[in-house]
């Protein structure tokens, strides 16, 4: 299997040198050159190129933003914040992991104590001008709360929407279809994780 | 027989003094036994069996921490069979422990987790039936009986080393939980003892709970700055909210455990910073107050080094220095010096620890001076001290330790004194003149009047003569005292010729290093310039001073403590202003820091010339304080004699006491968020018949010139006619006795 790789020998593999004419070095060989240019008119073989693609309408270019290209399930753009399927309520528990694992500094929450006497996210923010989208902030969440989106279209004429938790968190509609998308990229649970746990046992 | 035994550990040779465990020498020789219920400054709990070893020649295993060695003996700490009992034990602690270690407030200090990973209990075989409990809210603490392991430490600490007795372990196998003693819910004096030491996260702070993970916190080593017992904590910082403001709070305070203990004033009064803002123009007019001032008046809330810039600022301005708690304290103390013939007391807190026979009079100690108290209590559940509490109030806090309660008249300090050493000198050889003084003494008088029985003298005789180290304790309601200068001598006579050593108990902070440094004027109350103390013109740290300095938590310096250690404070929190060194430099006394000021401490009182950086603030792993440095003996001449005991006064009528409730010190313990401001007159039953008052019956109060307004509580664990009146709400005239004939009057 890797002998394929190992192998440096080129030209057994379908490989072959272009042959490329170095570029001129004298006055005169430039001059050479703008004149080939000039009058062998290879602008219209490019242009003949574009003509052609146009007239046969097989047109590879997408016209974004009307289309975009889907986006890889392990692609770091725009955080999410997911909920828990049974109650809708956040999935965060406030560990504070994702604050401490930042490499740009840029997670920051406050907790406290809720009626409950629970822990409660009071504030939680993602500067997204500092954040560097390196993705472990997901890859530490115990809970699979913070994962990457494929939202990559950072544009907004609020700075604060950059930041918004709200915006983050999956919206009650999305929760109401069932359509919260699980995150199966980095740290996501592998698909046989049930075999590999040993469970308590249970002998009473 | 010998009293060192000689045994091996390990293969290790080592060697125990007598009463020493198996568990103490090995840690003390660097030898691993892990413990999960262990604290040093308790006896073993021995509820875990974690700290199980070996012993040649014994069958089964045997509990280090309780059994002393036997001369010659091979101990164990390692082997498979010990590897297996402990992994078990493991695995029995993490049986239904909740799995929520992400948001528990231990947040990887648990001893719990530690143990855990380092015996590798990676799958569980034993289970039982998980049930309901209920998480407790009591108060400031919280306690949540899912995560308890029943260590046992809390309760431990609570009964053996603070005295409250108020948390009892509820026995019922796996059901098993912590519990209010004899109470529905926790009423003791909040120490937060109970949150220090226990080992998960199963009692923590109300406060403190679900609002930072310990790694995320700083921590700033630092001295409580509320009473002079100077216990060592730490102040744990973080920044609060937006993290481009930088501003800085103080999340919570942790104390070495394992070795010292601090009270709730400490621990939970920790938000007294001044957040007051730099002001140019405010500080233009100190400096303006400060050249046309004739009298600088300050408290004793204040470091060393603040002290030494004012006995500066005195030398060069030509002013008076007022500040009567550390001037009667300095009083108190060179009447002691001029017998004694050494300027400082010669007890501390480790001699009460340690001590058999302890006597303490003049103070409520356990509102006083917490400090003094938990070393009361350790003297007396570890070495069965004998403890005579001498006071006009009894106090319902010191019942579990207190063996002889003896009350006196308030305002008969000095005839108590001279008994007292009348007593304990019955039979030492005195100088003639000396023995003169004590054949002529009114006993009958004295006792009569000060209502101290002949018996009682006598059954302190009696229990004191099999102690073997005696500590005799004077609290800070004597030196207001008329004669306050007689009952300091005839106190140093009992410390020359007896084996009595002496603890002085000082008002405040650092009452002690105040008297030491600064040369102090008699207040005649006239206007003066106040520095943290009431004034024309106040510099303070308290809110509404005119300039804003730092508090004790926001500045370097150092204090000197009950034990004459001299303590360094370090910033928790960043004060952005001027200090009273900013104002010394304009005004010509000029160095770049306070701190500088460290080294050139008053060298005649004991200081010495070590600089700021160059202290230590810590307690080793093996239990030393380290802290700071103790001021050096300083000798003196002994050329005082002793007064005659003048009449004794009497207080008849009305009359209250200056006692702050629990955790309750100065204004500024009455700044902080959390702990309770109980601001009420409390009298007993037979007070309010006297007073003619009734349970939450507004009053007005009238001594002296002063008139104040308070509510008036029963408190049914009171006795007597005195009524405890608070002082930390108000400013007092240190000057004046903490006993005072008083007129009530009902207020509607």
């Amino acid at each position: 299997m890797m002998e394929q790789f190992n192998n440096r020998n080129i030209s057994d593999n379908g490989y072959f040198l272009v042959d490329i004419v170095d570029y001129p070095t004298t006055g005169w060989g430039k001059f050479k050159r703008a004149i080939d240019r000039t009058f062998k008119l290879e602008l219209f073989v490019g242009l003949w190129v574009v003509l052609r693609e146009m007239i046969k309408f097989d047109i590879h270019t997408i016209s974004y933003p009307e289309e975009k290209m889907p986006i890889g399930p392990r692609y770091r753009a725009v955080h999410e914040m997911k909920r828990l399927w049974e109650s809708d309520t956040e999935r965060c528990i406030g560990c504070g992991l994702c604050e401490k694992i930042c490499i740009s500094d840029c997670i920051r929450m406050d907790t406290r104590i809720d009626e409950e006497s629970r822990k409660e996210v009071s504030e939680y923010t993602i500067n997204l001008g500092r954040c560097i989208f390196c993705g472990y902030c997901a890859e530490v969440c115990p809970e699979l709360a913070i994962t990457h989106g494929g939202e990559y279209e950072n544009a907004s004429d609020q700075r604060e929407h950059f930041v918004d938790y709200e915006a983050m968190l999956t919206p009650m509609d999305v929760m109401k279809q069932n359509a919260q998308k699980e995150f199966e990229g980095f740290g996501a649970i592998t698909p046989h994780e049930d075999e590999r746990v040993k469970k308590t046992p249970l002998a009473y | 027989m010998s009293k060192i035994v000689n045994f091996k550990i390990d293969g290790k040779d080592v060697s125990a003094q007598k009463g020493e465990t198996i568990l103490q020498v090995a840690r003390a020789n660097e030898i691993y036994i892990p413990t999960m219920c262990y604290i040093s400054k308790t006896t073993p709990c021995a509820s875990c069996r974690m700290c199980v070893v070996e012993a040649e020649g014994v069958d089964g295993l045997v509990l280090s921490c309780n059994t002393p060695p036997t001369e010659g003996i091979e101990i164990k700490t390692n082997s498979v069979k010990l590897e297996q009992e402990r992994t078990n034990i493991m695995k029995l602690y993490d049986v239904n422990h909740p799995l929520e270690c992400g948001v528990c407030d231990k947040s990887g200090e648990c001893d719990l987790q530690n143990k855990t990973l380092e015996f590798d209990i990676s799958q569980q075989n034993f289970s039982a039936k998980d049930q309901v409990r209920k998480i407790e809210n009591w108060g400031m603490i919280n306690y949540d009986p899912a995560l308890c392991i029943m260590c046992e430490k809390c309760t431990h600490v609570c009964n053996e080393v603070i005295g409250d007795d108020a948390i009892d372990v509820k026995y019922g196998g796996y059901s098993s939980t912590i519990i209010p003693k004899n109470a529905e819910t926790l009423e003791c004096t909040f120490c937060g003892e109970c949150i220090a030491v226990c080992p998960v996260g199963a009692l923590i702070s109300s406060d403190f709970q679900y609002t930072s993970n310990a790694w995320e916190l700083s921590c700033v080593p630092s001295i409580c700055a509320h009473c002079s017992a100077g216990c060592s904590l730490e102040y744990e910082t973080k920044y609060s909210g937006d993290r481009s403001s930088l501003s800085k709070s103080i999340y919570r305070v942790k104390n070495n455990f394992e070795f010292t203990s601090l009270c709730g004033a400490g621990r939970f009064g920790f938000d007294f910073a001044n957040s007051a803002k730099s002001d140019i123009n405010a500080f233009s007019e100190a400096l303006n107050a400060l050249k046309n001032a004739k009298a600088i008046r300050f408290s004793s809330i204040i470091t060393n080094e603040e002290a030494h810039i004012l006995q500066l600022l005195k030398e060069k301005l030509g002013v008076k220095l007022f500040n009567e708690d550390a001037r009667l304290y300095g009083e108190f103390m060179s009447a002691y010096s001029s017998v004694s013939g050494k300027l400082h007391h010669s007890g501390s807190l480790d001699a009460i620890k340690q001590a058999d026979g302890i006597i303490i009079l003049g103070s409520r100690v356990a509102t006083d001076n917490p400090g003094v108290r938990y070393a009361m209590t350790t003297a007396s559940t570890h070495n069965g001290a004998k403890i005579v509490y001498a006071h006009p109030i009894e106090d319902v806090l010191m019942k579990n330790v207190v063996t002889q309660f003896i009350k006196y008249e308030a305002g008969v300090e000095e005839g108590v004194v001279a008994l007292l050493a009348n007593t304990l000198l019955t039979n030492i050889d005195l100088s003639e003149s000396e023995r003169k003084y004590f054949d002529e003494l009114d006993l009958g008088y004295l006792e009569a009047e000060s209502n101290v029985g002949a018996d009682e003298l006598a059954t302190i005789t009696k229990t004191f003569t099999r102690t073997q180290r005696r500590v005799l304790i004077i609290g800070s309601d004597v030196f207001a005292h008329a004669n306050a200068a007689n009952i300091a001598k005839l106190v140093a006579m009992i410390e020359k010729y007896t084996d009595f050593s002496i603890v002085v108990i000082p008002e405040n902070v650092n009452s002690a290093g105040v008297s030491l440094i600064c040369d102090l004027d008699v207040d005649d109350r006239s206007d003066a310039v106040g520095y943290n103390a009431e004034g024309t013109f106040t510099i303070g740290s308290l809110e509404g001073a005119d300039l804003a300095v730092p508090a004790l938590n926001q500045q370097e310096g150092t204090v000197v403590s009950i034990d004459n250690r001299v303590l360094p404070l370090n910033v928790a929190l960043a004060f952005e202003g001027y200090t009273l060194n900013d104002l010394a430099n304009a005004l010509g006394v000029v160095k770049e820091n306070t701190v500088d000021y460290t080294q050139e401490l008053n060298s005649a009182s004991g200081f010495k010339a070590v600089a700021f950086d160059d202290l230590e603030n810590y307690v080793d792993k093996y239990g030393n304080d380290v802290r700071g440095y103790l001021l050096d003996e300083i000798f003196c001449e002994a050329d005082g004699s002793l007064d005659e005991v003048s009449d004794l006064p009497e207080f008849n009528g009305v009359v209250i006491y200056h006692s702050n409730p629990v955790l309750q010190f100065n204004s500024y313990t009455n700044s902080v968020k959390q702990l309770e401001k109980d601001t009420t007159l409390r009298g007993s039953t037979q007070f309010s018949a006297a007073a003619k008052v009734s349970d939450g019956d507004n009053v007005e109060i009238i001594f002296g010139k002063q008139t104040l307004r308070r509510v008036f509580k029963l408190d049914k664990e009171l006795k007597g006619t005195i009524a405890l009146n608070p002082t930390f709400d108000i400013s007092v005239d240190a000057s004046k006795y903490k006993f005072l004939k008083s007129k009530i009057v009902r207020v509607i």
